[in-house]
């Protein structure tokens, strides 16, 4: 059986220790034992992107990596995107405005990805945008609004680094 | 047509607000800083201090019974609390559901020992982490003895099942006038079971407070019918159950109801005397509850040359378990859509070993719109007709089926308004007679509708002396908008801005409300709240008139409210606040409920709201009321693969006034979504043998993707409508999935020739 084991993990620039087993995975590491629910549990077989956090900047889904593996890594999630000062986020601003959601229980996994997603360049196109936050599943159905909100967050990014 | 009607009136939903106050505008949702910054706590994320977590373990058999369920090697695993299966669980009273389905004797346990279906609630396991009460569940050591199944419809053995009395529907001469009409069509139309597939699965934590008092956080449709729910359960008051549920994760349909699994946690921590976590994993939500039974339909048109309907014969049929009966209503829109003199419409169930199907996104109205809408396209194919154009010659001048005039029907509007955005005009009848490359290019078209139904509810305003407004309101917002409309509701009446509104939801200690159920909830609570802001707004014009320290008092026969100022129309005027200030008082608090006037008791009233029956305490109207909508879709198939893409979509739709055209164009285009998923991608696929769900997940169940899903046009052509609700709405929700299936199925018919009865479209239909 599982034995206890201590770990520290760096979560939006803060460290966080805890004792957990092994096998708990870095999405319930973080919503039942370090109280950071903002990533969401939709599936937990990596089907549906709602549990989308990044790992040393790359999209990583919470629910098929083991919180041990994050270890020594620098995690980020949804808690930790808007500004110390509390302004929102590029993308978040952009979701609240194109209306990209209904329930909102995809939102965080959806946010996580469209960050990453425009970083990586692939915002370049609507098609493009489709293609890669296809991963992330709504069934409110707002993919049009998520598509607006991520063309006007990239358009944004890209006006203030130009 | 007059310039005042010409199309270009008509422009996307969101930019459709026509509104003088904050009700009618596009405003953000209120509560979009809290879901963005991930921040909006759902049931499971209620910081609930000691929980332990429960994990549920379903039969693995379809039929048959549990001989022996050996729970040792799980209770000595490590941080077991307790097993629990039907043979050591506290029994609860038996509590009827919405479809009056009572599970027999005089108690209830949730734990199954005669096995109805694969996947049936069987045993449970708590444990301090989730992670010790899911490797104990795998200790379980469970002995059937396996019944042979009859998991499906389609299989032989599940016979013609009953038929459902109340679907019967019969006037003219149905069957003479088939006979004698000079076109006739006739075809069989099949749905798969269907899931709601909310992304937030069920699941719930319960806490007793004492023996007798708990508080439920879960998921729920309906917060009133969920306490008397539990109350029922364990023998309580209503006041002695509390549920929590200020956001939910998405439920079209399927979380309104008690549901075993519900039931489960909730013994375990009156057994425990601690605070238990249930969350219900992906593959156990296809059988924790029922999603849309499978559907089969036959339909005999008969028509005139000049494509008159003379008569419509309507033969359908849908799963139902075993155990209790849900009938999805198929006859629902091929009886009032169009002008049918002679009609016949019948509707057996087939039990089978399934969970009891259950309410999913317009149910009855989605698939009986399928088949009908597609019978349709084939008899304007056998006519030579425009399909448009057929549907015009049989547009109904009133609801044949209770023979009451419209309260309102825009529906040639729909097609005017989003056929010319589509360009109709320019669609060649033929099929495979439009293509680009080796992409097969079509155009269909259908109808949907949903009607208006009515509930009473119930809500609480209080002016705060600092010039805000507090709304509240045990009604639920799921993503439907209910925030943000309400706080439109009362910043209208009272004359405030909308940030000045605090809107509270989604807890039993508020205000009673119905169900978010059947399209209805932004009408029946915007309305509670606008007579409630209204009510509130008078209290205040009284106390400046009358109290006695009012510094307003004697100044005017009436006194005006506006801009959180309250005053004679010529004169001065003070706040709110100094009104309140002067008069002592911190707030003004005034609750006001939609029920007709009438005695009740306390239990009566509270019945109103958390059963079925405040439908039948309101009057019955002489008018029919539905939504209605034409979607006009693309689609572009290979010819050599036979892959289907969505490629536009224009929808029309009449759904009277829109509170907020902004968050209204949402639920069009998600519904629309679901539609094209309907259309090409959903199937519940059941092993025959014995009955196990294959395609349990989300990568076998496929919905649709943000790559399945084109920039989609909405266009609203509704005006106030309010003969059918009080502040002029029409149903909204579940309207726009209606009628997007068969649109895509004459779609593909119209590219490719190919005439696809079955849902999913599979690309191996048109190989």
């Amino acid at each position: 059986m599982a034995s206890l084991r201590s770990m520290e993990l760096e979560i939006n620039g803060a460290q966080y220790a805890l004792t957990i087993e092994p096998r708990v995975t870095l999405l319930d590491a973080l919503r039942e034992n370090l109280g950071l629910t903002g990533t969401k549990k939709g599936c937990d077989q990596g089907q549906c992107g709602a549990c989308t956090v990044h790992v040393d900047g790359e999209r990583v889904l919470a629910c098929l990596t083991l919180a041990v593996q994050a270890e020594g890594r620098s995690i980020r999630t949804i808690e930790g995107l808007a500004s110390k000062d509390d302004t929102l986020d590029a993308v978040q601003q952009a979701f609240i405005e194109e209306d990209a959601f209904q329930c909102g229980y995809c939102t965080p996994g959806q946010i996580m990805s469209a960050v990453a997603c425009i970083r990586e360049g692939h915002a370049g196109s609507d098609a493009e945008i489709r293609e890669f936050m296809a991963g992330n599943l709504c069934r409110c159905g707002a993919y049009n609004g998520i598509v607006a909100a991520v063309r006007k967050a990239a358009q944004r990014i890209q006006g203030a680094a130009a | 047509m007059s310039l005042t009607d010409s199309p270009a009136k008509y422009g996307s939903v969101a930019g459709s607000e026509t509104a003088s106050g904050p009700l009618g505008r596009a405003a953000l949702r209120g509560d979009g800083s809290l879901k963005v910054r991930g921040a909006a706590t759902y049931a499971l994320e209620q910081p609930v201090e000691g929980v332990l977590h429960c994990v549920l373990v379903q039969s693995t058999i379809g039929a048959g019974r549990v001989a022996a369920i050996d729970r040792s090697a799980a209770e000595a695993a490590p941080g077991v609390r307790l097993v629990l299966d039907a043979g050591n669980s506290l029994t609860l009273a038996p509590m009827p559901d919405f479809f009056g389905n009572t599970p027999p004797g005089d108690s209830y346990v949730p734990f199954a020992r005669e096995i109805s279906f694969n996947g049936e609630l069987i045993a449970a396991v708590v444990a301090d982490t989730l992670e010790q009460a899911r490797a104990a569940a795998a200790l379980l050591e469970v002995t059937y003895e396996e019944a042979r199944s009859v998991p499906t419809f389609s299989d032989p053995r599940a016979g013609e099942g009953r038929a459902v009395d109340a679907m019967t529907k019969e006037w003219g001469e149905p069957d003479a006038a088939f006979a004698e009409a000079p076109v006739r069509i006739e075809a069989t139309y099949e749905t798969p079971r269907e899931y709601n597939l909310p992304i937030e699965p069920h699941g719930l934590i319960v806490h007793f407070e004492a023996d007798d008092r708990l508080t439920i956080y879960e998921p729920t449709q309906w917060v009133d019918g969920t306490a008397r729910n539990y109350a029922g359960w364990f023998g309580l008051s209503f006041d002695a159950v509390r549920i929590v549920s200020p956001f939910i994760g998405g439920g079209f349909g399927s979380k309104a109801q008690g549901l075993p699994h519900s039931a489960a946690a909730a013994i375990a921590a009156k057994m425990l005397g601690r605070p238990v976590k249930l969350a219900v994993t992906r593959p156990q939500t296809f059988t924790a509850y029922g999603g849309r039974p499978a559907t089969r339909q036959t339909l005999r048109l008969g028509a005139a040359a000049d494509g008159r309907l003379l008569a419509l014969d309507h033969d359908a049929a849908s799963e139902t378990s075993v155990t209790g009966t849900f009938t999805e209503t198929l006859g629902i829109v091929t009886k009032m859509m169009y002008a049918v003199p002679n009609l016949s419409s019948r509707q057996n169930v087939v039990p089978v070993n399934t969970v009891l199907p259950g309410p999913f996104r317009a149910p009855g109205k989605n698939p009986s719109a399928f088949a009908f809408e597609c019978a349709v396209d084939e008899l304007a194919v056998e006519l030579g007709m425009d399909p448009v154009d057929l549907r015009r010659v049989n547009e109904p001048d009133h609801d044949f089926e209770t023979g009451k005039p419209w309260s309102s029907r825009r529906l040639l509007k729909c097609y005017d308004v989003a056929g010319e955005a589509f360009g109709w005009a320019g669609r060649n009848p033929a099929p495979r007679s439009m293509r680009e490359g080796r992409q097969l290019i079509g155009w269909g078209m259908a109808v949907g509708t949903h009607p208006v139904y009515a509930a009473p509810g119930e809500a609480t305003v209080r002016l705060l002396a600092n010039g805000s407004v507090e709304v509240s309101s045990s009604a639920i917002d799921m993503g439907t908008g209910t925030y943000t409309i309400l706080a439109q509701t009362a910043a209208d009446v009272l004359g405030v801005p909308v940030e000045k509104v605090t809107v509270r939801l989604g807890d039993s200690r508020l205000g009673r409300a119905p169900v978010a159920g059947g399209s209805q909830l932004a009408n029946l609570m915007t309305a509670a709240v606008h007579k409630t802001a209204l009510a509130a707004r008078d209290e205040l014009v009284t106390l400046g008139l009358t109290d006695p320290n009012s510094p307003l008092r004697d100044q005017a026969n009436t006194l005006t409210v506006a801009d959180g100022r309250i005053g004679a129309s010529r004169g001065g005027a003070i706040s709110v606040g100094e009104l309140l200030a002067a008069t002592g008082r911190d707030h003004l608090e005034v609750t006001r409920d939609t029920l007709p006037e009438a005695d009740r008791t306390p239990e009566e009233r509270q019945r109103m709201f958390s059963t079925l029956a405040g439908r039948g305490a309101l009057p019955d109207l002489p008018v029919s009321r539905h939504s209605f909508c034409a979607h006009f879709i693309e689609v572009r198939v290979d010819e050599d693969f036979g892959t289907i893409r969505v490629s536009r979509v224009v929808t029309a739709f009449d759904a009277g006034r829109l509170y907020n055209p902004k968050l209204a164009e949402s639920q069009f285009k998600g519904g629309i979504v679901m539609g094209i998923g309907m259309a090409l991608l959903e199937e519940g696929v059941t092993d025959p043998r014995n009955g196990r769900i294959l395609s349990s997940n989300l990568a076998d169940y496929r919905i649709a993707t943000n790559a399945d899903v084109p920039e989609i046009t909405t266009i609203s052509v509704g005006e106030p409508d309010y003969d059918a609700t009080p502040l002029g709405g029409k149903a909204v929700g579940e309207l726009s999935i209606v009628g997007v299936a068969p649109a895509i199925a004459n779609a593909v018919y119209h590219a490719t020739g190919r005439r696809v009865r079955s849902l999913p479209i599979k690309l191996d239909d048109l190989l």
